[in-house]
């Protein structure tokens, strides 16, 4: 069991940025039931003043300030000009310009010992921690960050290690601001994992919805849109799965043919709410909410 | 009248008091605040009337054998868990599983229901005044399921027993699942049923029943043998 949790300001890019990591901190906390082990959340649609915003975690290998300096070597390495540079613990928060190959940068910094790479946006950052959300915002203040959109995760784990890098969400290697949060179990993870490795995607972790973030990646990569992607998901993905995605400028839902997974709805014409329970939502939307449920095999998107 | 509110108690403290208020007989609570949250009012086993002020979360309302409740909202999964007696009326939509296991009283859903409704039944009555989603009836044994608007795909896969009418659309029959006759007695009986719930229409309900090809139950429960 874990819970899931989305929202959208749609106008938010015209009447200004809203408080995108408040609510998301807001609505997993109440959901944290569903899941103690760790928590994450993207915000995207930040204000950026640059090309691109990194996320780098430094693992427990070396003194977190080393892989962190050395991070910043290999981004300059590759051509990229920081912007900012912000150390937090043993997270690294970036803004850059950088005009190569995204790709090329993500497999430079994958090849950096003792940084893992959490997410490269263009105006989207994954933060993700173990621990309950309102621990993990006093390390990271989430709750300060704005945006028009974002995606958030409680985990409880049912396979794979319980450590930063299997909390959600899932970045989807090497595809900028895709990320995915997920609440169930992929049954078809190995051999797709195998496919998609012959075919030259990484995996950074050993976690099946990591799979759903890489998939969308490849099919997005092709031209699919995303609700298309979303789409064929239905019949290739198998198992038990209700997973949200964000990108530069969208969100969406998939569900699978089972309806095996708990989501509501809620959707006015400035916002649209998601999460695995209704509780969350009350915490963002204080009056009395019609909300929906959607059904087995359905996916949506939104535009912000 | 004896008004609680959810916003001021824990979860736990809630369902004590109406308990508490319950036993002594004939009480009618009002609960207010209740955001969705979950386990409101579960076990509750004496007649009294409960009234709750808005959406409750999952399990609301289960475990329950003789009250009378309205909600006015909506609800998460497995509203009405193991009803024994009593009634449950819902004004909006309810989560996956309502009526899960039910035995007797009945649950009114004011709008739709999702995946599940009724899964596991074993009496009573279910009436969804909107649609209900995949899986509806799935594996019940006895009772009743009236769904106004149209199913999902799997309707009563592998009931054993039971009636689920249906007056929209059936996405799909589940295994084992089929349609009968309708008489003209038992459609009228329906709708005049759902007049007293506020529902005027008079759908042309269709009627599925369980084939019975995969019942096979020719060896009897060690229980059941001594009886005979």
């Amino acid at each position: 069991m874990c819970g899931i949790a989305g929202i959208m300001y749609k106008e938010s890019r015209l009447t200004g940025l809203a408080p995108i990591g408040d609510d998301l901190v807001k609505m997993l906390e109440t959901m944290v039931h569903r899941g103690h082990d760790s928590a994450g959340v993207t915000i995207s649609g930040e204000s950026v003043d640059s090309d691109l915003l990194i996320r780098i975690w430094a693992d427990e290998s070396a003194p977190a300030a080393e892989t962190i300096e050395r991070a910043k070597e290999t981004l300059a390495i590759n051509g990229g000009a920081i912007v900012t540079a912000e150390a937090r613990d043993s997270y690294l928060r970036l803004t850059a310009n950088y005009e190569g190959d995204v790709p090329q940068l993500a497999d430079a910094l994958l090849k950096t010992p003792g940084v893992v790479l959490h997410s490269i946006g263009e105006n989207s950052e994954v933060i993700k921690d173990v621990g309950t959300p309102m621990v993990i915002d006093e390390t990271h203040e989430i709750r300060k960050i704005s945006g028009t959109h974002g995606v958030g995760h409680v985990r409880m784990a049912t396979e794979s290690a319980v450590d930063i890098s299997h909390a959600h969400p899932f970045w989807a290697y090497p595809f900028t601001d895709v990320t995915v949060v997920h609440n169930g179990q992929l049954t078809n993870y190995h051999g797709m994992k195998r496919e998609y490795e012959s075919r030259g995607h990484h995996f950074q972790t050993h976690n099946d919805s990591e799979l759903i973030a890489v998939y969308l990646a490849d099919k997005l990569s092709e031209g699919a849109e995303l609700e298309e992607a979303l789409r064929e998901s239905m019949d290739d993905l198998d198992g038990t799965f209700t997973y949200l995605v964000s990108t530069k400028d969208g969100m969406g839902y998939a569900k699978d043919r089972w309806a095996a997974k708990p989501l509501v709805l809620m959707e006015t014409d400035s916002v649209v709410a998601l999460a695995s329970e209704e509780v969350a939502l009350r915490s963002v939307f204080t009056e009395e909410l019609v909300r929906t449920e959607p059904q087995e095999q359905e996916v949506m998107t939104w535009s912000a | 009248m004896v008004s609680l509110d959810a916003g001021e108690l824990t979860t736990r403290e809630l369902n004590r008091k109406i308990k508490d208020l319950a036993e002594k007989g004939d009480a009618e609570i009002v609960i207010t605040n209740p955001a969705a949250k979950h386990n409101v009012a579960v076990g509750v086993r004496n007649k009294c009337s409960i009234s709750i002020e808005g959406s409750v979360g999952y399990y609301a309302a289960s475990q329950l054998d003789g009250p009378e409740i309205t909600i006015d909202g909506n609800a998460g999964w497995a509203l009405g868990e193991n009803l024994m007696s009593g009634k449950i009326s819902l004004s909006r939509s309810a989560g996956a599983s309502v009526a899960a296991s039910m035995r007797g009283g009945e649950i009114f859903i004011g709008g739709s229901s999702g995946a599940r409704a009724g899964i596991g039944m074993k009496g009573g009555t279910l009436i969804v005044g909107g649609d209900s989603g995949f899986l509806t009836g799935f594996m019940m044994q006895k009772g009743r399921i009236i769904v106004c608007g149209d199913v999902g795909d799997a309707a009563g896969d592998s009931m054993y027993e039971g009636t689920i009418y249906v007056g929209g659309e059936v996405g799909s029959l589940g295994a084992d699942a089929m349609f009968d006759e309708i008489t003209e007695d038992e459609l009228i009986g329906l709708w005049n049923e759902l007049e007293q719930k506020g529902i005027t229409e008079k759908p042309k309900f269709r009627k599925i029943i369980s084939e019975k090809k995969l019942y096979h139950y020719d060896t009897l429960e060690r229980l059941e043998r001594t009886l005979i």
